[in-house]
């Protein structure tokens, strides 16, 4: 199986350890990633989206031509790209008007948007192409003993009906892939709300966030996973901030999805980024040795 | 004699809403009949009461410009977590209708410098993200190919096509 991925900029650039776990476990998988050097930003769905929503879907649609002209699916792996990419898609397949206003844009840099593949969120792929079976086949070293508290975040499931994803008011989609590595989903009051990054009040985006450490911290869960690169810096850096606010550590480590499947398929704990993070207490990081006897950080 | 002003009555302003009627989502907001659906599930709302994607809504269909697009307007605090689009029935998508106004406040400089920060890096660079050595350190500690985004020259003329931006 072939995919052309778009890994969007805060992966690549800010979190690069996540594309490592993503090509670690794709590898695994058998899947074949094709990098396409001419993308841009996807672009961002909050600021970009707010200043101008036409530019935004004609850059979308750039980014969309490139993968046609390949003749195959896009997958993503921040919810972001997730949202503009998918919505643009969408959006164009779908109006007409609006996709022969685009292309008459993108016919001066000699490009087109015909609308003839899918672009998809790299969870999908692990559940309706690879499969269950096939994932749990690749797993070496499950994550024994490890509780997962999942945070979903936004943009992996709404619009609803542009994601298609899963049921946006009991998601199942995380629990089934975290369950897949060994590891322990553990249930939250707050698994759904949003980490509130977009807020411009910086007051009411801690709030937020303070609002999901405390559900979490209340299910006694050993770290956070997400699939989204902005939630993960609400959380992990953002955590910081959160904890000066209101005066409370909740010393809780925040994980991409792919690091941890990653792990359960035999990379060590170097090859899928841990030390970058900010937030690791020593504990997870025993409890992650242990669970799969792996090489010291 | 009484003074018109002292009424307090506002009108209808139907030229702001034609002008948000033009902008992709914009259009949605005529739908709306207030049934506030889309308030309970709103995050912002949970902890900023006086944000609210029904009067929100609302003031677009009065066409309360200043109030909606005038400076530290209160819209610019949407996570834009989409549960009001989940929620509404009347396929308003509240916030479609948010950006469609952040848009409009766009004309009017009234945005957080924040917004047109981020739209100035990716027409010179192609990224929200600078290219640090920091990052450029660790994608190779983490054997990871090196950094490319060729797209520059492609995004100049697009920008060109669209001058306002
Ligand atoms: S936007 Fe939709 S959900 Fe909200 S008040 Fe209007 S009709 Fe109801
Ligand atoms: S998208 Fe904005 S207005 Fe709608 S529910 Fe979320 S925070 Fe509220």
């Amino acid at each position: 199986m072939k995919v052309i991925p778009f890994w969007g900029c805060m992966i690549a650039l800010k979190y690069p350890q996540m594309e490592k776990a993503v090509r670690y476990s794709m590898d695994k998988l058998g899947v074949e990633l094709v990098d396409e050097p001419r993308f841009s930003c996807c672009p961002d769905p909050i600021y970009f989206k707010a200043a101008d929503k036409l530019t935004w879907l004609t850059l979308a649609a750039r980014n969309i031509a490139l993968a046609e002209e390949h003749e195959l699916d896009i997958i993503t792996m921040c919810s972001g790209c997730t949202s503009t990419l998918c919505e643009a898609n969408y959006h164009l397949k779908k109006d007409p008007e609006l996709r022969e206003k685009v292309n008459k844009s993108l016919k001066a840099i000699g490009r087109e948007f015909r609308g003839t593949i899918n672009v998809r969120h790299v969870v999908t792929l692990l559940r309706d192409d690879i499969g269950m079976e096939k994932l749990k086949h690749s797993i070496e070293r499950p994550l024994k003993d490890v509780k997962v508290a999942i945070h979903y975040g936004c943009h992996l499931l709404k619009p609803s009906e542009i994601m298609r994803v899963d049921d946006p008011v009991i998601p199942k989609i995380l629990q089934e892939i975290i369950e897949i590595t060994g590891a322990t989903p553990i249930n939250h009051k707050e698994y759904l709300l949003c980490c509130g990054k977009a807020c411009q009040d910086h007051e009411l985006m801690l709030n937020m966030s303070a609002d999901v450490f405390e559900s979490i911290h209340a299910s006694k869960a050993d770290c956070l996973g997400l699939i989204c690169p902005t939630c993960f810096d609400s959380f992990d850096l953002g955590q910081i901030r959160v904890a000066r606010k209101v005066n409370k550590e909740y010393n809780l480590p925040v994980i991409y999805y792919f690091q941890m499947l990653a792990l359960a398929q035999g990379a060590s704990l170097e090859e899928v980024g841990i030390k970058y993070h900010k937030i690791l207490p020593r504990e997870f990081v025993m409890k992650l040795q242990r669970s799969g006897e792996l090489a010291a950080v | 004699m009484k003074d018109k002003k002292s009424t307090n009555m506002k009108t209808i302003d139907y030229s702001f809403r034609e002008r948000l009627n033009k902008v992709l989502g914009g259009f949605g907001h005529n739908y709306c009949y207030q049934c506030g659906a889309c308030v309970a599930d709103c995050p912002t709302h949970r902890h900023l009461d006086e944000f609210n994607p029904r009067t929100i809504i609302l003031k677009a269909l009065f066409g309360f410009e200043d109030e909606l697009i005038g400076s530290d307007s209160i819209i610019w605090n949407c996570t834009n977590c989409y549960n009001c689009h989940e929620r509404c029935p009347q396929e308003v998508s509240p916030i479609e209708v948010i950006i469609a106004l952040k848009n409009l406040s766009i004309e009017k400089e009234t945005n957080p410098p924040v917004v047109l920060n981020i739209v100035d890096r990716v027409k010179k660079t192609g990224s929200t993200v600078s290219l640090t050595e920091l990052a450029q350190k660790r994608r190779a500690e983490l054997d990871l190919p090196s950094y490319k985004m060729d797209c520059i020259d492609e995004l100049e003329k697009l920008f060109k096509l669209r001058e306002m931006l």
